[in-house]
């Protein structure tokens, strides 16, 4: 659908909540700091707004932070995708405005789960009575969420070769995007050395092959070109976005151990833009584990399956490589609340803008902001761009 | 070194209408997979519906319990508490003979945590729970070269 003249969707204000370790705060008061903040941000107080999207871990979840926020949203969205939640929520905000059923759209994330759950809880699961329907067929061998992206990155080694120091590449380059970022949880500069010397949690992935788990959030605010034309930030479009699925969380329903969802949704989001992925100037990836990243930079035909391994090596995710990403210093090393979606979104508007500070890539026109969710299970890409097209 | 677990903090298995028939196999001891009356193909876990032609119609198809372990993890961090004591651990994904590329997870039991690997052809053996649940493990197979499953990629 070709929006109305001037109804363009448009990204006009972000924020981060403060971050990575907030045990003063509960789980609405990020949301509320991370609103206040994005709002500010765009130039737009809370009587601006009349559509409202979020997602948390339990039903009628936006409508309950929509209470606390004092909403009375005419539009409101909790889809709940895992990991890729925000891009979701945040393509179906740019067709809530492109169709013109509302004006600005808030989209807010708040986690306290490290304070909430400590480390043990973050990157384990697969115990507890939690196994709906089929899903006990996968439950009852004490798999773990790392454990199932362990079984990804080992098919991905027996199939191209993969090793385990290229993986370890992707989490020395966040750590070098992280120690520019004065939020970040983790800074210390690390080698490969570190990585694959760091204990395994489950083969063939280490502890430094893992995300940090954090508490944080963050919001935006999606409106319309016109809108944006009297607010104070340079708006940032949104050129093109698609999401896709292939399985719940059963790895035994995967089709492909090293093929993800991202590999559906990223070309159709890329046509959408009318870019290639040559045109991509900065990329903010999902980086639950540095499989993640290595499955994603294949699937999004950054370059060809099974290349993934030599394509993250030497740097090449960092500022000056082949594909700068996650400029803040991703999951793996500034923060992980849980479903980092929405800082991958203001992370990518930020760099689009040029204030990416340290890690800026120069002259940024077009970032990919990439989620992926629950065992590999989803996917969701946006495309941004400084200028309409 | 079988592994008896399904201690507190893990879930029972429960059956549904669309599992039970799954759950009477095991109990017998019979490693069994979905099948399509209609079109043939195969899944699982199982389900109502079949992906491939949306038929409502299916029939247990029993296997050989022979496979390869397509891919696995050796679980070496106690997330789930009353499992610590089984660290490290074997978790895997076989490719199951006769079952057209299905897989299934599971443990690798009866072996040296260093003999896992891609490929490796396994068997099942069946781990007795009660009276009416058993579920499936594996181990290298007894007699190396039984298997005929592949380990390429899902049809």
């Amino acid at each position: 659908m070709t929006p109305r003249r001037g109804r363009r969707a448009v990204i006009a204000g972000v924020a981060t909540s403060d971050y990575p370790h907030l045990p003063h705060l509960s789980e609405h008061a990020v949301h509320g700091q991370a609103a206040d903040r994005a709002l500010a941000d765009a130039g737009l107080t809370f009587a601006d707004v009349d559509g409202f999207a979020t997602t948390g871990f339990f039903p009628m979840y936006a409508t309950g932070v929509a209470e606390y926020l004092g909403l009375h949203p005419i539009y409101f969205d909790e889809t709940n995708s895992g990991g890729s939640s925000f891009e979701v929520l945040v393509e179906h905000a740019a067709y809530a405005v492109e169709a013109g059923a509302v004006d600005v759209v808030l989209v807010t994330y708040g986690s306290v789960q490290l304070s909430q759950m400590g480390r043990r809880l973050g990157t384990g699961g697969g115990g507890g009575g939690f196994a709906p329907g089929p899903a006990i067929y996968d439950a009852l061998w004490g798999n773990t969420l790392v454990g199932n992206y362990a079984m990804a990155a080992r098919r991905h080694m027996h199939e191209f070769g993969t090793t385990p120091e290229q993986l370890a590449a992707v989490a020395v380059s966040m750590r070098r995007h992280a120690a520019t970022n004065p939020q970040a949880q983790e800074r210390e500069p690390i080698t490969v050395d570190d990585v694959v010397s760091s204990r395994l949690v489950a083969d063939p992935l280490h502890k430094l092959d893992c995300c940090v788990i954090s508490d944080g959030g963050g919001a935006c605010i999606v409106t319309t070109e016109e809108r944006a034309a009297d607010l104070p930030r340079d708006p940032i479009y949104i050129l093109g976005a698609a999401h896709a699925t292939t399985h719940h969380l059963n790895l035994s329903a995967m089709p492909s151990l090293t093929v993800t969802p991202a590999a559906q949704c990223g070309p159709v989001a890329f046509a959408r833009a009318g870019i290639t992925p040559a045109d991509v100037d900065v990329a903010q990836l999902y980086d639950s584990f540095t499989i993640t990243v290595v499955l994603t930079v294949e699937d999004l035909g950054f370059c060809a399956k099974g290349e993934g391994g030599a394509f993250v090596e030497g740097g090449g995710l960092e500022v000056g490589g082949r594909l700068p990403t996650n400029t803040d210093g991703g999951g793996l090393s500034a923060c992980h609340p849980g479903m980092r979606g929405m800082f991958l979104i203001v992370e990518a508007v930020r760099q689009l803008r040029g204030e990416g500070g340290p890690t800026q890539v120069p002259d940024a026109r077009i970032a990919v902001a990439h989620g992926t969710g629950g065992m590999l299970s989803t996917g969701a890409t946006l495309v941004l761009g400084r200028e309409a097209s | 070194m079988t592994m008896r677990w399904f201690p507190d903090e893990m879930p029972e298995p429960a059956a549904s209408a669309e599992t039970v028939g799954w759950w009477e196999a095991a109990a017998a001891h019979r490693l069994v997979v979905q099948r399509c009356t209609d079109c043939g193909h195969t899944r699982h876990p199982p389900g109502p519906v079949c992906p491939h032609c949306r038929s409502l119609a299916s029939e247990w198809s029993t296997l050989p319990g022979t496979g390869r372990v397509y891919t696995y993890t050796v679980v070496r961090q106690a997330f789930i508490p009353s499992l610590a004591d089984k660290i490290p651990y074997v978790v895997i994904a076989v490719e199951l003979d006769g079952a057209d590329g299905v897989r299934i997870v599971s443990n690798l039991v009866d072996a040296e945590t260093e003999e896992v690997a891609v490929g490796l052809a396994v068997e099942v053996v069946w781990e007795d729970m009660g009276p009416e649940l058993a579920v499936p493990r594996f181990r290298p197979s007894v007699t190396p070269g039984s298997t005929t499953a592949g380990t390429g990629e899902r049809r």
